[in-house]
């Protein structure tokens, strides 16, 4: 597309535009830099702080360089005596209710205000009336409010409204008593919400959890990832004194744009919690004492020697957390294999790996997270993408929006979008598949694939699945995406592999919005127990699955606690306990840690370590560490390497986490990315009876560092406590709102209030796994029964 | 979710209806000062945050857009007011017609200030009303939804001892 | 001739009596001596001394932890921790000066938009044990009860000329 530029001058530049493009984006370009408050390149013009007047040839008055559009021939001065006199007498009147309170605002030192004060104000106020004060709502735990510093420039109602899709800040009341809130006592909900603290060129939002605990100029800055999701958002960790104590979002348009999710903004706070492991500790008969390094390394070496040599190196697992580093998960399939077990998994949520061979070599995005934002259409099978992958949701929204993409998804319920959704089947994941699937094929006049023809014939279509398919079938750049949830399902195989054939037949994109940081580098690395590094052949060994029900009589866990981190917690649990030799590399120290390890190592994790993640798109990001590790605690690479060195295998002599990574990635390079499924296995599709339980992994319960964010729990978003059905189905089993209810599955159960939610389909409780008091319970996918108290 | 069929009443919902076929179907937004004027008359002069929420299901808006407009016009009370909304001109027309003085019996005859209702929730004096363009009539008071110009302490009188 | 000349002075004892004439000059003169430590020269109020932290009359401290005196240190000699008091307001968890490293510029003072940090009059202390060099926020505040009074005349007596 090439748009029509105009030619016009800046301060005697000449400089070319796009026609109708905003002067201030123009000038931005040539680096002409105007003062600017209201005015954020990525929200909509406001023109309301009037700080960016400039003085335009011709015009009888200076003119907002954000809201004028560039136009043939103007001649535009932006440091000429009357836009120097405009742009002083805007700092006044700004200043007139701003307090002077810099010396205990925690913006004082990258404040907007304070530098633009400094560099276009005057030092002098003619205003010596008393200023304005405004009374403070709370609004969460994660933004702290100070409204009399505002200055009313709409860039965090504007940042609601257009990039976290909840308008949940608004400007009330008027003129001067106009006032920035909530306007009921009301918390902000948004999971992005804390970019609003970084849009807020004051400092009236700034974060609460790093409130008042230091000055921007003493802070240093180190570049970083965000290890909690498949997006790997880019982030700036700030750190005194070695510690870490707060983190911003990086410019990178190809992945995070300049926003990042609350989780990765506020996670770190886990990194500093009480139960944070400082030194390694062993276990000396029933008692654990703290041990040095030297002599825990040596009794963890020595523990899994026993069992090779008195039983087999089968005998040996090892499960890795999705958001390990590459290096870390190269190197721990690297010693298990060496020592000759193929017992290594990551995938620890999946409950179906019978097409695992089929899979692809990296389950990724199949198309970039800019493609995203390009899609017509687009299907989201068993995802919570806008809990569970922000970034990606925040794409998907701008192809809603501003593609008039039909976004439409096919989940275990309903959920509230932040965007216009087309259609949301809401029943059975594997039915509505099947259906849309069918529908495609109707559609195209195709013969159903040989394989998939019981599961597809079965399916019953409606309205909404035929225009679904026709949908993804009209679209020119379409995708099917593989959420979460999917992952989870005890079927996934089968939703894969109709997923891959719905793809074909509507030309889209497959994508996988894999669990975890690194899932895509676990693939790569070999954390897979049926395959090796970058696909290869290797030892093959037992999934995870597998090695729940056929406990090792080793193990090596890898930064998880087990009754959270895997799809059924408490079985994870009780295999780890029937081991009899358990080495937990681990960053925290629980009882139940306790319960079943014999050495504990303390890890390095998140800014401590150095290390590269994998985001679904394939892109390989490195960091450095930014803060200082804990206690004694150490980078993975390093425990793994020298715990190599001990079991005297060769090829431990990494000499940095670099040569971990380039070992690796040599052996990568011929890798190309195709999520293609090659599985003619015929599809078998198990029927369900009763009340069955769904559920998710909330945002804020995906990882143990997330778990341990203080200030996140305390969101509206982590009280994920409940069981959720509907008005009808809570007649049918004679439960009632509130009501105190017993959840059983299977042997287990568990005390959970009761909420009706409207969302949730018939025949379905809707559970969350990986909260406190649902651990006990089964998998996320099951037969569930419900019993009031 | 609110309810929004107990919360505005049948009368309230069918004028916000009437009002909102006057405008694009996809600018419902349109009619929200209709639809805030409607619920405010049902709810015996003022808005309550329960209204507005039940405003902003009724239009699809979200609750903070309600919020917004309901405080940015004047004419929305959001404090529970008297039944009566008596409303002096105090802009500078009827102010130089001696506004002042309509303003100061008042307050002596109700033994209230301007912003204050009645103990026996039958009059409110609306606090800093401006132009209601009335100004050839000054000094003028709005009460409830008439004009009343040229006003006198007694036909002051007269009008709200004619007040129920 | 020259040999002779310092003969005849040093036989009057001419050197002696010049000497003894300044000697016998100042005898009479005004006595500019200070007795230290019994009598003291005057000072001026932006004198340099020993640190102190003030208070406000209410008995609040006046440090909100803003950390410029910190900053603006050309010495590094200032440490400061800070927290969230109680009732939500921004306070030192620790304010620490090492007098060793102290140049006694009176940056921090300067810089101060509170005048919480001020250097005050006493320049006569010292230090018998290692540590004792730390100031810390007790013992900053404990000399600021002590000499409020000195230090607000003197602030008084500069403000006209700020």
């Amino acid at each position: 597309m090439t748009e029509e530029l105009v030619t016009f001058t800046v301060n005697g530049q000449e400089l070319k535009a796009p026609k109708g493009s905003m002067l201030i984006k123009a000038t931005d370009a040539a680096d002409i830099r105007i003062p600017r408050f209201c005015y954020h390149d990525k929200l909509s013009v406001a023109a309301s702080c009037r700080m960016c007047l400039v003085d335009v040839e011709k015009a009888p008055k200076p003119m907002p360089a954000c809201a004028t559009p560039v136009m043939e021939g103007m001649v535009v001065q932006t440091r000429s005596p009357r836009a120097i006199a405009a742009q002083k007498s805007v700092m006044e009147f700004l200043l007139i209710n701003h307090p002077l309170d810099c010396p205990i605002c925690d913006q004082g030192g990258e404040c907007e205000l304070q530098d633009v004060a400094m560099g276009y104000g005057g030092d002098v106020s003619q205003y010596s009336d008393i200023k304005r004060v405004v009374f403070d709502k709370d609004i969460g735990p994660l933004i702290a409010t100070e409204l009399t510093r505002c200055i009313q420039c709409t860039r965090c109602v504007r940042f609601g409204e257009e990039i976290a899709g909840m308008r949940e800040l608004g400007a009330t009341d008027r003129g001067d008593r106009l006032v920035i809130g909530t306007f009921i006592e009301k918390s902000v909900d948004s999971e992005m919400s804390g970019n609003a603290i970084d849009v807020c060129p004051v400092g009236a939002l700034t974060a609460k959890p790093s409130r008042f605990s230091a000055r921007a100029w003493e802070m240093m800055q180190h570049p970083g990832i965000a290890p909690h999701d498949a997006v790997g958002s880019n982030v700036f960790i700030h750190t005194i004194h070695g510690k870490v104590l707060r983190v911003v979002p990086r410019d990178n348009e190809a992945i995070n744009e300049v926003w990042i999710s609350d989780r990765d903004r506020f996670s770190y706070q886990g990194l500093y919690a009480e139960d944070r492991l400082a030194v390694p500790m062993v276990k000396q008969g029933h008692e654990w004492v703290e041990s040095d390094w030297d002599n825990a390394l040596q009794l963890a070496v020595e523990g899994l020697q026993a069992i090779v040599k008195n039983d087999s190196a089968k005998q040996l697992g090892a499960w890795t957390s999705p958001s390990a580093t590459l290096e870390e998960q190269y190197l721990l399939q690297k010693l298990m294999r060496a020592m000759g077990s193929g017992n290594i998994d990551h995938r620890l949520r999946q409950a179906d790996f019978s097409d695992q061979d089929a899979a692809p070599v990296m389950p990724w995005l199949g198309q970039s997270i800019e493609n995203i934002e390009a899609l017509d259409a687009a299907l989201l099978v068993g995802s919570h993408v806008r809990k569970d992958q922000p970034m990606i949701a925040h794409r998907l929204r701008k192809a809603a929006i501003h593609n008039k993409a039909a976004i439409s998804f096919i989940n275990p319920r309903r959920f509230d979008w932040h965007f216009p959704v087309a259609h949301e089947c809401a029943t059975d994941m594997l039915a509505d598949l099947a259906a849309v699937a069918k529908a495609a094929f109707e559609l195209a006049s195709t013969p159903v694939p040989a394989h998939l023809a019981d599961v597809v014939n079965a399916a019953a279509v409606n309205d909404t699945h035929r225009q679904l398919a026709s949908d993804l079938q009209q679209a020119e750049n379409s995708s099917v995406m593989l959420g979460d949830m999917a992952h989870h399902h005890p079927q996934f195989a089968a939703i894969r592999k109709l997923a891959d054939a719905l793809a074909k037949q509507t030309a889209s994109h497959l994508a996988y919005l894999s669990e975890g940081a690194n899932s895509g580098g676990a693939w790569l690395a070999g954390a897979v127990p049926h395959r090796g590094v970058a696909g290869s052949d290797a030892i093959k060994g037992m999934t995870f699955g597998e090695m729940l029900a056929n406990p090792c009589r080793a193990l090596i866990t890898l930064n998880i606690e087990p009754e959270y981190d895997a799809l059924h917690g408490a079985d994870a649990l009780a295999a780890a306990k029937r081991a009899d030799f358990v080495v937990a590399i681990s960053s925290y120290v629980t009882d139940n840690i306790k319960s079943y390890a014999d050495v504990i190592l303390p890890l390095a994790m998140f800014t401590e370590t150095s290390g590269t993640y994998v985001n679904a798109e394939g892109v390989w990001q490195g960091f450095k560490g930014a803060s200082v590790a804990v206690g004694e605690s150490r980078p993975g690479w390093k425990i793994l390497r020298v715990m190599g060195n001990l079991l005297d295998l060769d090829g431990f002599d990494y000499v940095s986490s670099e040569d971990v990574k380039d070992e690796l990635k040599q052996q990568c390079q011929d890798i190309q990315l195709n999520n293609s499924v090659e599985c003619t296995q015929p599809v078998q599709v198990a029927k369900t009876t009763g009340l069955q339980r769904i559920g998710d992994v909330p945002l804020y319960a995906v990882d143990a560092l997330v778990r341990r964010a203080t200030q996140l729990q305390k969101t509206t978003d982590a009280q994920q406590n409940a069981a959720r059905i509907n008005a009808r189905q809570a007649t049918a089993s004679g439960v009632a709102d509130s009501d105190k209810v017993k959840v059983k599955q299977g042997e287990v159960h568990s005390y959970l209030k009761l909420i009706i939610d409207e969302a949730i389909p018939d025949n379905c409780v809707w559970v969350s796994a990986a909260v406190h008091d649902t651990l006990s319970l089964g998998p996320v996918f099951g037969t569930i029964e419900l019993e009031k108290v | 979710m609110t309810d929004t069929n107990t919360i505005l009443s049948a009368h309230t919902r069918e004028e916000i209806d009437e009002w909102i076929t006057r405008y694009p179907a996809e600018q419902k937004k349109s009619a929200l000062l209709a639809a805030l004027r409607a619920a405010q008359h049902q709810n015996n002069g003022y808005l309550t945050t329960e209204l507005m929420d039940a405003v902003a299901d009724y239009l699809a808006l979200t609750k903070i857009e309600v919020y917004e407009v309901a405080s940015f016009y004047s004419m929305y009370e959001l404090n529970p007011v008297a039944r009566h909304n008596v409303a002096v001109c105090t802009n500078v027309c009827c102010m130089l017609m001696g506004s002042d003085t309509i303003v100061d019996h008042l307050e002596k005859k109700l033994d209230i200030k301007l912003g204050e209702s009645t103990a026996d929730g039958r009059i409110y004096l609306k606090v800093e009303e401006e132009c209601l363009a009335a100004c050839a009539g000054g000094p003028m008071m709005q009460v409830n939804h008439k004009y009343y110009t040229d006003l006198t302490p007694e036909k002051v009188d007269e009008i709200i001892d004619a007040l129920e | 001739m020259k040999l002779l000349k310092h003969y005849i002075k040093s036989f009057l004892f001419l050197e002696l009596l010049k000497g003894m004439s300044v000697t016998g000059r100042y005898l009479f003169a005004r006595k500019i001596t200070v007795q230290y430590p019994e009598e003291k020269t005057p000072m001026s109020p932006r004198f340099r001394g020993l640190h102190a932290q003030r208070r406000y009359a209410n008995g609040e401290e006046r440090c909100i932890a803003c950390k410029l005196c910190e900053a603006v240190c050309p010495a590094l000699a200032i440490t400061i921790d800070v927290t969230e008091r109680d009732d939500g307001t921004r306070r030192t968890s620790r304010y620490d000066i090492d007098l060793f490293k102290c140049i006694y510029c009176g940056f921090c003072e300067e810089a101060c938009p509170v005048d919480a940090i001020v250097e005050t009059e006493i320049f006569e202390y010292h230090f018998e044990n290692r540590g004792e060099n730390i100031m810390t926020k007790d013992k900053l505040l404990a000399i600021g009860d002590k000499y409020e009074v000195q230090i607000a005349a003197a602030k008084a007596a500069d403000a006209p000329y700020r």
